[in-house]
């Protein structure tokens, strides 16, 4: 961690001394920070807010918001209930997992995807549902999921063209 | 408000301070009640339900663990009572099945009427009793270990896998753990487990000491101070 990075979690937690009660508040603020809870994160704030490591550790594993692998630029969370599972989920499940060659919960070796199952998200009448970074996308075939992520991709690409 | 309570355990009249666990109390007068996850003097959790009795409350019989019950004036309590022998016996099984690299775990399954596991055996070498992380947290105070992960993937965990500055390396996680004493051939390998239940072990012997548990004298529980073989060497003789 930079010291920038420390100096980021020192603002999060500033206030917050002793108060051991907004644990799921900070860890919150930095998971939105960092987009995953760092190691050196935690230890700073069973320091600062008083609460026993193991104590962290243990909320930070526990709530599914929460992870402490650091995960891609994109995520991809693919509903797995019911609804979509009829719907022929699984299938395009397998599908985008052999297309990134991860499994479900892994991140890309370049870092761009990070790829969830998730047991419901409520849209049953918009299954299968994938969502990609926070916006919902209904009625997914393989092939739309695969236009999907190559557009993601190219983005980037064109991004990093521009440069 | 009197600081005794009376209460009948196996039809016995036993007076216990007022805010004793039943279990305690029957413990106390020598009534054995087999139990794992109990420790004196920490909060108890009835995570193990060994212990489990049946009260009587208005004519209606309801099961429940003895070490989280508090004993209280008049009540009516059955520890050995059919239902609650099947019940015990079954939930000992379990818990071999679950770790039967514990020779404790093997014992007090065998003192349950434990013949044979009809569960397959997962070998998890761990059966979430909570002592090490009660003994931890409530007796040294020190939260060095606890429960990480939730449902199937809870487990006893260090944060970080690694132990923490202020560990005081009592070792009491360690010496209170029913997994350190392994089956007299060792730790069992994967996919050979078996429930020996044969062997000299002290259980053989709790069968003619009928009211003896099996690591307890009267059903203390593992020997807090650790010294397990020295104190056993000793009630043999």
């Amino acid at each position: 961690m930079t010291t920038a990075d420390a100096k980021r979690v020192d603002t999060i937690l500033k206030g917050r001394e002793g108060a051991s009660g907004e644990l799921i508040e900070a860890l919150q603020d930095i998971q939105d920070a960092f987009k995953y809870l760092p190691e050196e994160a935690l230890r700073s704030v069973s320091e600062k807010m008083a609460v026993p490591l193991i104590e962290v550790f243990r909320v930070a594993n526990y709530y599914k918001a929460f992870t402490l692998q650091p995960r891609g630029r994109h995520l991809l969370t693919v509903c797995m209930g019911t609804a979509c599972h009829v719907r022929g989920a699984p299938r395009f499940l397998d599908e985008v997992l052999g297309q990134l060659d991860i499994k479900p919960g892994e991140t890309t070796e370049d870092g761009d995807f990070t790829v969830e199952t998730v047991n419901c998200l409520g849209a049953c009448a918009l299954g299968p549902v994938v969502v990609l970074d926070g916006k919902y996308h209904d009625h997914m075939t393989a092939g739309k999921l695969r236009a999907l992520i190559q557009g993601t991709l190219s983005k980037k690409a064109k991004k990093t063209g521009d440069r | 408000m009197s600081e005794y309570v009376t209460l009948t355990i196996n039809g016995a009249k036993v007076r216990a301070p007022r805010g004793t666990s039943v279990l305690d109390a029957a413990l106390d007068y020598g009534i054995c009640i087999p139990h794992l996850c109990h420790m004196q003097g920490v909060i108890p959790t009835g995570v193990c339900r060994l212990c489990i009795v049946e009260v009587i409350e208005k004519g209606r019989s309801k099961v429940t663990t003895s070490c989280t019950l508090e004993a209280e004036e008049g009540m009516v309590i059955l520890a050995h009572t059919d239902k609650i022998l099947k019940a015990r016996k079954n939930i000992a099984e379990m818990l071999v099945a679950e770790a039967p690299n514990s020779r404790a775990i093997q014992d007090i399954a065998l003192k349950c009427g434990v013949k044979d596991v009809r569960y397959p055996f997962r070998n998890k070498d761990c059966v979430l009793c909570g002592r090490c992380v009660r003994a931890c947290t409530e007796i040294w105070r020190s939260r060095s270990l606890g429960f990480v992960g939730r449902g199937e993937q809870r487990h006893v965990a260090l944060p970080f896998d690694e132990r923490p500055e202020f560990c005081k390396r009592c070792n009491a996680c360690i010496d209170l753990c029913p997994m350190t004493i392994t089956p007299c051939d060792g730790p069992m390998k994967k996919g050979e487990e078996y429930f020996c239940g044969k062997c000299e072990s002290q259980l053989s012997m709790s069968e003619d000491f009928v009211d003896s548990c099996v690591w307890c004298r009267l059903g203390e529980g593992f020997d807090v101070t650790g010294r397990h073989a020295g104190r056993k060497q000793e009630d043999k003789r």
